[in-house]
């Protein structure tokens, strides 16, 4: 008795969101460029690639800044996040509406107002404005995991713990860190993986030879090698599924 | 009175799971039926195939003589009250009880007419604008047997309807549904586990038990006259002893043994013969208990025993007492005019008589084992 | 009221460091485009001083309305077509069983993870003349052989359809996990076929889940600057576009932020919409409660 159309769409749409990274991988196998015909199979992007010393040098400096940024945004989003959940005053709404915006500004307003603010300050693009931009929209979406943990977090456990003689501060070192260190460390995670793929903005605020991968891509795409990054995509796609599968095992292993 | 609503034959498997086994339920016009059973005997699946939300693999339901099974739910005239209750939490009460006659496209003057008619009913008036997050337990409750109600459906189901209740609670709707159901008129089809709610509100019960129809019957036919044990033992609490008839007596009586107890006389209900072996049923009520030997009656249809208290639990209303005669241990149930000022109150310990009618006991088939589980659960305390 | 005192200055300290690095780095900057509009430029590139009207005069410029029009149909339609998909989906993933319902979510969000540009880039391979999709719609007879199915408006609104409808899946999905389809044979019961339950039953209980899709997908769909950047060309730009040639060929940052503002604005008018109905549906319960005489 149940419509149809639902699972029709499903299947649709689940097709439609793989067909082109099926495409990309198995033209990062094909001799021929655009991938139109089959011209037979090679391994020679994938060659290319690995002694493409630039796109080294990107990954470099990405892994640089989205390990920098990351941290950063995780001690400002955790600290945040206490803010919002232990207080309710007119500060915290303010303090909200500032960590809440910036997640929903679309990546082009924010890379046009940092460059304009670091020009009018006079302050030179490198990889450090990368820093600041990145770090600015992280520490959004670490407060916001960090707020969801601390809801669901049960606070006559820091009670207890101070009833048998922890003092506030190692009742927060001992107790409450630890506790919550899942939704920390889940929250870096994905601050780690929006800085370590935000073109927009580090287009905006790069400084010249502040490379990072995203940068590099772009570029390599308007110079027209196609086939290096098919094969840096399946590399990038294999990666990400084996951190995703490993992530998912960890959330069900734990009770 | 003519047959109403009928299930002919119905079966329902989920995988390998035989929810319904050939079950056949006749409802007459204007009456309250329950649906009775524990938890997983297929009552409410048998509700929702009449409701069109589940199709049986065989068999088929008549409605008014006329099959109603390959309808959808929406072409039966049938409606339904949710366990839950299924309030459209983004509509009003006025909404929510207005929804069917809106769906069918009903004068705008005739819905407000009947939704008020109805709110006044259930005396919901001054709730009409409420959302039902704002109402009571008791109140949704009304709003969903009003909102079924209004469409003039030609059975209402109701799929455990007191269930979310509190117990005071479920006692006042249960007088208030009986209320409404007499201004109506229209046939209940009401599905419970709890066998108070059937028995004090329903014209007839069918018993259902591991997707079996067990028996079917007014309530006191089917206290007084369990056919099986699984009967017996889910209406009420009783007494059940293993014996073997050794003896029939002017046709009537028959004379059966009972291994580590005594030889007891019993009413033939079904015709038995020696040898036969037999699932004997005494309700704990029907027994009674005393310091004395009773005097003997004239017919001597008398079964006496005498045994040791083992457990009195006062319960205000009556006393219950276990009895240990031999390997059995036997409840039963004492209403006391006077329970202080006994002059000689029944303590543990005592040895006592125990005596009961041969009329008052009734031989059964030995229950299957699937009931064993069942059977032998705590006897419930209310 | 030194306790409270002390409970102040607590507060003060822990939200501070993230208070005053979103102040400096997201609070000023926005406040500065504004400011920024109203600059003159200097040839070199520089913001020069003074004030003037100059800029936003400048917007009248016909080349801009035909754009800001194309970013908005362009968005409306993507947003619309996001939500059409992404209702039976977010329907669909949360009634089959919790291990699919596992599955399901899994495989919309994997492709996610990979590089935005990438995915990008894959639709360019795509829908290359030389690319796939060409080849097939060719071979279906379809298109004719000297279409082009890149660069033009169709084009980037397939990949923001592509980039941002998991953002309409997920939140859809989050409301109808939570909706209790016993209401909807509720519905049916009381004579509501499969479509009228959807309509009147399903779709106003997942209202949260509707808005906050059409939110995710409808405000970056609007800053959209590397779709139409990659897959447009000149007949598919939008406002994103205009910025960044602004910024990075003419060097002329007022224009830019002027533009900037411009976008700013039209991401405010669906949250504003959104905002005042949620204001009047809480005063209306208020209003009415108590009922009719």
């Amino acid at each position: 008795m149940r419509s149809k159309i639902p699972f029709y769409t499903t299947i649709c749409v689940l097709i439609f969101f793989y067909l082109p990274l099926l495409v990309l991988a198995v033209n990062s196998f094909n001799e021929s460029m655009y991938g139109g015909s089959w011209k037979g199979f090679t391994w020679k992007w994938y060659i290319q690639l690995f002694h493409n010393q630039e796109i080294w040098n990107a990954l470099q400096k990405s892994l640089l800044i989205g390990i920098a940024a990351t941290l950063m945004a995780m001690i400002l989003g955790t600290m945040a996040a206490f803010a919002l959940h232990r207080y309710s005053s007119k500060l915290q709404f303010f303090h909200y509406t500032l960590i809440y915006t910036p997640m929903v500004v679309p990546e082009i307003l924010m890379g046009m107002s940092l460059l304009l603010f670091f020009v009018a300050l006079g302050i030179d693009l490198s990889l450090v404005t990368i820093f600041i931009a990145h770090v600015t929209f992280c520490i959004g979406y670490v407060a916001l995991v960090v707020l969801g943990q601390l809801q669901e977090f049960d606070f006559s456990i820091l009670e207890a713990a101070m009833d048998l003689g922890a003092d506030w501060w190692t009742a927060i070192r001992k107790v409450l860190l630890p506790l919550l260190a899942p939704g920390i460390i889940a929250g870096g995670l994905l601050a780690f993986t929006l800085s370590i793929d935000d073109f927009v903005v580090t287009f905006f605020v790069a400084g010249p030879g502040a490379t990072t991968l995203p940068l590099r891509i772009y570029s390599m795409m308007r110079k027209g090698a196609p086939t290096v990054i098919n094969a840096l995509s399946v590399i990038l796609l294999i990666i990400t599924f084996i951190i995703v599968f490993f992530s998912q095992r960890l959330r069900q292993s734990k009770p | 009175m003519a047959d109403f609503l009928e299930f002919v034959n119905v079966s329902k498997s989920f995988g390998s799971l035989k929810v319904l086994d050939n079950v056949s339920i006749t409802v007459q016009r204007g009456e309250i039926f329950s649906l009775l059973g524990p938890s997983g005997c297929g009552k409410t699946t048998l509700l929702r195939i009449c409701a069109g939300f589940e199709q049986p693999d065989s068999g088929k339901v008549l409605l008014n003589g006329k099959e109603i099974t390959p309808l959808p739910p929406h072409r039966r005239q049938v409606n339904t009250v949710f366990q839950s209750y299924a309030l459209f939490p983004h509509l009003t009460v006025w909404e929510n009880i207005a929804f069917g006659l809106r769906i069918a496209k009903k004068p705008k003057a005739e819905i407000q007419d009947k939704v008020e008619k109805y709110l006044d009913m259930i005396q919901m008036t001054d709730h009409a604008q409420k959302k039902p997050s704002q109402l009571s337990g008791g109140q949704k409750q009304r709003v969903a047997i009003a909102r079924a109600l209004i469409n003039a459906p030609q059975v209402l189901l109701l799929d455990e309807p007191l269930a979310a209740l509190d117990l005071k609670l479920r006692q006042r709707m249960l007088v208030e549904l009986d209320e409404i159901h007499d201004k109506v008129g229209i046939t209940f089809l009401f599905v419970t586990h709890d066998q108070n709610e059937a028995m004090s509100i329903s014209d007839h019960i069918a018993i259902l038990n591991a997707g079996r129809l067990e028996q079917m019957g007014k309530p006191a036919e089917i206290y007084e006259a369990p056919r099986t044990s699984f009967v017996a033992a889910f209406i009420g609490d009783t007494n059940f002893f293993d014996g073997v008839v050794i003896e029939t007596k002017e046709t009537e009586y028959s004379r059966l043994h009972i291994d580590g107890f005594v030889d007891v006389l019993v009413y033939n209900d079904k015709p038995k013969k020696v040898g036969d072996f037999v699932h004997l049923s005494v309700r704990p009520e029907k027994i009674s208990i005393a310091h004395d030997e009773p005097a003997k009656t004239e017919k001597n249809h008398r079964n006496l025993i005498r045994g040791k208290v083992e457990d009195v639990i006062y319960l205000g209303a009556n006393t219950k007492y276990w009895v240990r005669v031999g390997e059995y241990k036997i409840a039963i149930s004492k209403q006391h005019k006077r329970f202080l000022l006994d002059e000689k109150p029944i303590l543990w310990g005592d040895t006592v008589w125990l005596f009961w009618e041969a009329d008052d006991s009734y031989m059964l088939d030995r229950y299957r084992a699937e009931d064993e589980q069942l059977l032998s659960l705590p006897s419930s305390v209310d | 009221m030194k306790l409270s005192a002390r409970k102040k200055l607590n507060e003060w300290l822990i939200t501070l460091p993230s208070l005053t690095w979103l102040a400096i780095f997201f609070l000023i900057p926005t406040i500065g485009i504004f400011v920024i509009a109203f600059k003159p430029a200097n040839i070199d590139g520089s913001v020069g001083s003074g004030w003037t009207w100059h800029t936003i005069f400048s917007m009248s410029d016909p080349n801009y309305p035909a754009i800001i029009w194309r970013t908005i149909w362009l968005t409306c339609v993507g947003t619309a077509i996001c939500l059409l998909l992404a209702i039976p989906m977010g329907y669909y993933i949360a009634r089959v069983s919790p291990r699919w319902r596992n599955y399901l979510l899994m495989l919309v969000i994997v492709p996610f993870w990979t590089n935005f540009l990438i995915r990008i880039f894959a639709w360019k391979v795509l829908l290359h003349p030389e690319g796939i999709v060409k080849q097939i719609l060719l071979a279906l007879n379809l298109v004719e052989p000297n279409t082009i199915l890149l660069y033009n408006s169709g084009a980037v609104l397939l990949v923001i359809v592509y980039s941002y409808l998991p953002f309409a899946i997920l939140p859809i999905f989050a409301a109808a996990e939570k909706f209790d389809f016993s209401l909807f044979e509720a519905a049916l019961d009381l004579g509501a076929n499969r479509f009228q339950a959807f309509i009147k039953v399903f779709l106003p209980n997942i209202k949260v889940g509707l808005i906050s899709a059409t939110l995710m997908v409808f405000i970056p769909a609007l800053g959209s600057y590397i779709i139409p950047e990659i897959v447009g060309g000149p007949d598919g730009e939008m406002i994103g576009n205009k910025i960044a040639q602004r910024v990075f060929v003419d060097r002329n940052l007022p224009h830019a932020s002027a533009l900037s503002a411009i976008l700013t604005f039209v991401i405010m008018i669906p949250m504003l919409v959104v905002l005042t109905a949620q204001k009047r549906e809480e005063t209306i319960p208020q209003k009415k409660v108590g009922g009719r005489p």
